[in-house]
């Protein structure tokens, strides 16, 4: 048997800078409701076959704008009602989270390491070559990413892939301007200079000293993009210029639904709400970061 | 204040620059014949393409085809549009005011609504009123512009019949085009029902600017929240409370200023995206605006109008950002605290 | 009658780790026309006590006192604006790091004119009154020795180095003609010269005018020159307060023993390259403030009795709070 350690004095424990910013995270309810909500979508993600009931695609001619279950004429069986061609709303809403953020997740993903790569180069070098590219960003950090987006939506056609690679193409330069701000910042701090003054190489103040203390940062960025992925894809699906009808899209359902709002105000208004809860939580999560880096740095 | 002033010239030069070139290698990048993409003329033959490609000098190298296209955007002409073979930049002056007043007075409803909410809510720090608010920005904020517009529509103007859901104005009203901005138009025209139109364009606009503001001011409530929370931490208003002075004197002297000051560029920065929320929000509510516009071009593959749009659309956004900028920078006592600053 | 008093003031703040005592039962207090000092590391809650005698400490801490009064008026009980004009009429403060305490984005100017009290206005017409604000301010910055006050009214804190903020700080706090004067370490980081300017500046305010110094700081001998008071902080703990003499002759408590052989200027027979003597260890930090006394951990007389907070005793006005004083051998 062992006895438990007595706890007369308290020693001294400081909890490693991740974990910190973890408790500090955990404190707040409302940043946690967050992260179990984007959690729940993750899941629906990734088992979006096994959870939804019907084929997405799946058009019953003999049930057209059915209502949800809860009205009075609804049917259990479709949850959330079918749309104007007789789809499932339930397995299309599903899908279409899918779709939505997991395209939105994976193009953050993608843009944030090309934004990395370039926005070291830019904040470690000197001289006229980052200060071009600087000028550049800049500029193109003024317009906004929805715009980018739809002109190159306009070169390239209408289409999921395109609109994925334009918004892409959108979101790299923010995370250049990003890293290559936070690299900056860092560089000037004394513990790169005493790095530096031991004799480490460019490559490995990069690495060993700048990225650890940027990870945060860029998580928080990260979720702020991806809130900003989300939007612009619904967005340009909605414009009709992103996914087609077929594929379902929660943006394009809406531009579906729109002719028919009147008669099936479910068509619209449900898959708004997914996204409305996908962008809750989201931001939920991004703002309890945020606050709880705030609070670690400050104590 | 002249080397920053050198420098924001610059920038705009660099900017200005770089949206050209943009705008001009579209012509090459739109598929099609580059000299159509850019002219929106579909020469009868080729001795009139031969004619055209002269006066575009297509016939010379890239670098003349380009100062040519300067100079040709310089003097107004920035081609025909493909679709109605009117000139682009007529259709742009006409649709683009649309936009602006849209977007102006979004955004002052915005600021106007979410500072003094942002103040209320940092000023109450972690109290119910401080979540309350929160909250409701928070949710704004995730709200998709597009979706929001569509449940207004569904409730105040199908369900409740209260407002109208599409358009500028009633058809019944003939307003002459003036500023482009519909209630200096109306207000110019002196027409007899004048009152009645007003009513009217005001009940229009009423949804598009809601759902543009709902967005909006919440990004303003949370940033100014930040900042009224930063600031009232800070030492120099512990000290002014230790001098004694009343919370409003404090609040209004020190507050207000140091508050203000760092979150404007934010704000102006809101712009942007307010443009671009204004161009979704068009074409829920068939607003007869730039945005509107511009889809229809790209629908309908009208490339010299998606040129001409994008370039007026980059150049509002410059314009207006580089103005405020040198604007704010003018009121900052701060201004030149970074030449002092670092040794 | 007693300026300033101040009894068994507790102030409890909330840390990550829950509720602090970081200030446990101080007293301290002061008469009219003294010159009085708080001494103490830093971290000891000596700025804590300033800003709880202003009231520029956040709402949600905790204060409970049992005597905390002006002129025998209870400023725990009092109304805030009753608070307020009180501290904007009678007391004035120069806190640490002066270029902080100072608005940004005001003119120094600005902010001087702004802490001209109103009734030192009163006998002119409205429209004098400016002119009569500068006049004043003018007179003060000479005071503080700021030669240039033009140039110096027109620059933002940020234009200025910081020994002109202090000095500046300090013309603010005197431009309302206070009855008591709370500095909080007004000299830190001046060069020499202006630092005894300033202290010669104080010293004679207080000769001529009456006027009552709580004086905060480090420099154990320029306040043994002027103050006639001392009180020593440990983490928040009164230690020891009294007359300096006493305190310098004999004192009863280990940490003001250990403070003042610290200060080589007050130990005249050390001998030349013989070490300093220090306490073990370092000051505890506000998560694990030992129970009883603080100093128990470090204190070379500690004995099973210091976990029991020693109570406050005294003989006559010389007060330690020690279970084991030195110096008593002898009675």
């Amino acid at each position: 048997m062992f006895m438990a350690r007595s706890k007369l004095y308290i020693e001294e424990h400081y909890p490693s800078p991740l974990k910190h910013t973890w408790n500090e995270f955990q404190k707040s309810h409302v940043s946690l409701t967050g992260l179990w909500l984007l959690c729940i979508f993750l899941v629906i993600v990734i088992f979006a076959p096994g959870l939804a009931p019907f084929d997405p695609n799946k058009q019953q001619v003999d049930i057209l704008l059915l209502p949800p279950s809860w009205d009075s004429s609804g049917s259990i069986q479709y949850l959330f009602g079918t749309d104007s061609l007789g789809r499932d709303l339930l397995s299309r809403v599903i899908y279409g989270s899918r779709v939505t953020l997991g395209i939105s997740i994976l193009l953050v993903l993608i843009s944030m390491l090309i934004g990395l790569t370039l926005g070291a180069f830019a904040g470690m070098g000197h001289g006229l070559r980052s200060s071009i590219l600087n000028h550049f960003l800049d500029s193109i950090m003024v317009i906004p990413t929805l715009l980018i987006a739809i002109i190159i939506v306009a070169i390239l056609g209408t289409g999921l892939w395109n609109c994925m690679l334009a918004i892409t193409l959108a979101l790299i330069p923010r995370f250049i301007h990003i890293t290559r701000n936070m690299v900056r910042a860092e560089c000037n701090k004394e513990y790169v200079t005493a790095a530096r003054l031991d004799g480490a190489g460019r490559v490995r103040i990069l690495f060993d000293s700048i990225l650890p203390n940027m990870i945060e940062n860029l998580v928080v960025q990260g979720t702020f993009a991806l809130s900003a992925a989300i939007l612009d894809i619904s967005a340009l699906g909605f414009l009709s210029l992103g996914a087609s009808a077929t594929t379902p899209e929660l943006g394009s359902m809406l531009s579906d639904g729109m002719e028919l709002a009147y008669v099936a105000p479910w068509s619209i208004a449900l898959p708004g709400c997914a996204i409305l809860l996908m962008l809750v939580a989201i931001n939920l999560v991004g703002d309890g970061l945020r606050s709880s880096l705030r609070h670690r740095l400050q104590h | 204040m002249m080397s920053y002033l050198l420098r924001r010239l610059n920038l705009l030069v660099i900017t200005a620059f770089i949206v050209t070139v943009a705008s001009f290698a579209l012509v090459y990048l739109f598929p099609g014949d580059p000299l159509i993409n850019l002219t929106g003329i579909v020469p009868a033959n080729s001795e009139a393409y031969a004619q055209l490609q002269q006066e575009y000098a297509f016939d010379k190298n890239l670098f003349m085809q380009y100062v040519h296209y300067i100079q040709e955007i310089y003097q107004g002409n920035w081609g025909l549009s493909i679709s109605s073979h009117n000139s682009v930049l007529d259709e742009i002056l006409l649709f683009l005011p649309a936009t602006l007043e849209l977007s102006v007075y979004a955004l002052v409803l915005s600021t106007v609504i979410g500072i003094p909410l942002g103040f209320w809510a940092g000023l109450r720090y972690q109290r119910p009123v401080d979540y309350g608010i929160l909250s409701a920005s928070l949710l704004g904020y995730s709200l998709p512009v597009f979706w929001l517009g569509l449940i207004l529509i569904l409730f105040f103007s199908l369900n409740l019949g209260w407002l109208p859901m599409s358009g500028r104005i009633s058809l019944l009203y003939d307003i002459p085009h003036y500023s482009g901005f519909i209630l200096l138009d109306i207000l110019h025209s002196g027409l007899a029902e004048s009152q009645a139109a007003m009513q009217d364009a005001v009940n229009h606009l009423i949804l598009p600017t809601l759902s543009i503001t709902i967005v909006t001011s919440s990004i303003v409530i949370r940033i100014t929240r930040r900042s009224v929370t930063e600031v009232m931490e800070s030492d120099y208003i512990k000290a002014a409370t230790a001098r004694g002075l009343s919370r409003g004197q404090i609040l209004w002297r020190h507050g207000l200023r140091n508050t203000l000051l760092p979150i404007l560029p934010q704000l102006v920065l809101q712009f942007t995206a307010l443009l671009t929320n204004a161009m979704i929000v068009e074409v829920i509510f068939s607003w007869p605006g730039i945005g509107n516009w511009l889809l229809q071009a790209i629908y309908q593959q009208d490339f010299p109008a998606i040129r001409g749009g994008m370039l007026a659309v980059s150049a509002v956004v410059i314009i207006f950002t580089l103005s405020m900028d040198v604007l704010l920078r003018l009121i900052n006592p701060l201004k030149d605290r970074d030449v002092h600053g670092t040794i | 009658m007693l300026l300033l008093d101040i009894k068994n003031l507790t102030v409890e703040i909330d840390t990550s780790t829950g509720w602090v005592k970081a200030l446990d039962k101080v007293s301290l207090h002061l008469k009219k026309g003294e010159i009085s000092a708080l001494v103490g590391e830093s971290g000891s809650g000596k700025s804590l006590i300033v800003r709880t005698i202003v009231g520029a400490i956040p709402d949600r801490w905790r204060i409970t006192a049992d005597r905390m009064t002006w002129k025998g008026q209870d400023l725990l009980s009092m109304s805030a604006q009753q608070r307020r004009k009180i501290i904007r009429n009678e007391m004035s403060v120069v806190f640490q790091n002066a270029n902080h305490s100072l608005d940004p984005t005001a003119s120094l100017g600005q902010q001087l004119r702004e802490s001209v009290p109103a009734n030192q206005l009163e006998e002119v017409s409205f429209w004098q009154r400016k002119a009569l604000r500068t006049d004043i301010i003018v007179k003060y910055l000479h005071k503080v020795g700021i030669k240039d006050h033009q140039q110096c009214m027109r620059a933002y804190p940020h234009q200025v180095p910081d020994d002109i903020c202090q000095k500046v700080m300090l013309a603010m706090a005197l431009v309302s003609k206070p009855e008591l004067l709370i500095a909080d370490d007004p000299t830190m980081g001046m060069e020499i010269t202006s630092k005894v300017q300033i202290l010669r500046l104080l010293t004679k305010l207080n000769q001529t005018q009456n006027l009552s110094i709580l004086f905060i700081g480090h420099d154990l001998s320029a306040i043994a020159n002027m103050a006639t008071h001392m009180t020593v902080l440990y983490s928040g703990q009164t230690v020891e307060s009294g007359k300096i003499g006493w305190l310098h002759k004999r004192p009863l408590h280990p940490y003001t023993k250990a403070l003042l052989d610290s200060a080589p200027s007050f130990r005249k027979d050390l001998a030349p390259k013989s070490t300093l003597s220090s306490l073990d260890g370092t000051i505890p930090t506000l998560q694990h403030l030992p129970i009883g006394c603080r100093l128990g951990p470090r204190c070379p007389r500690a004995q099973k009795e210091c976990v029991k907070t020693p109570k406050m005793r005294h003989i006559s006005s010389h007060f330690y709070s020690c279970h084991f004083p030195l110096n008593r051998g002898g009675k």
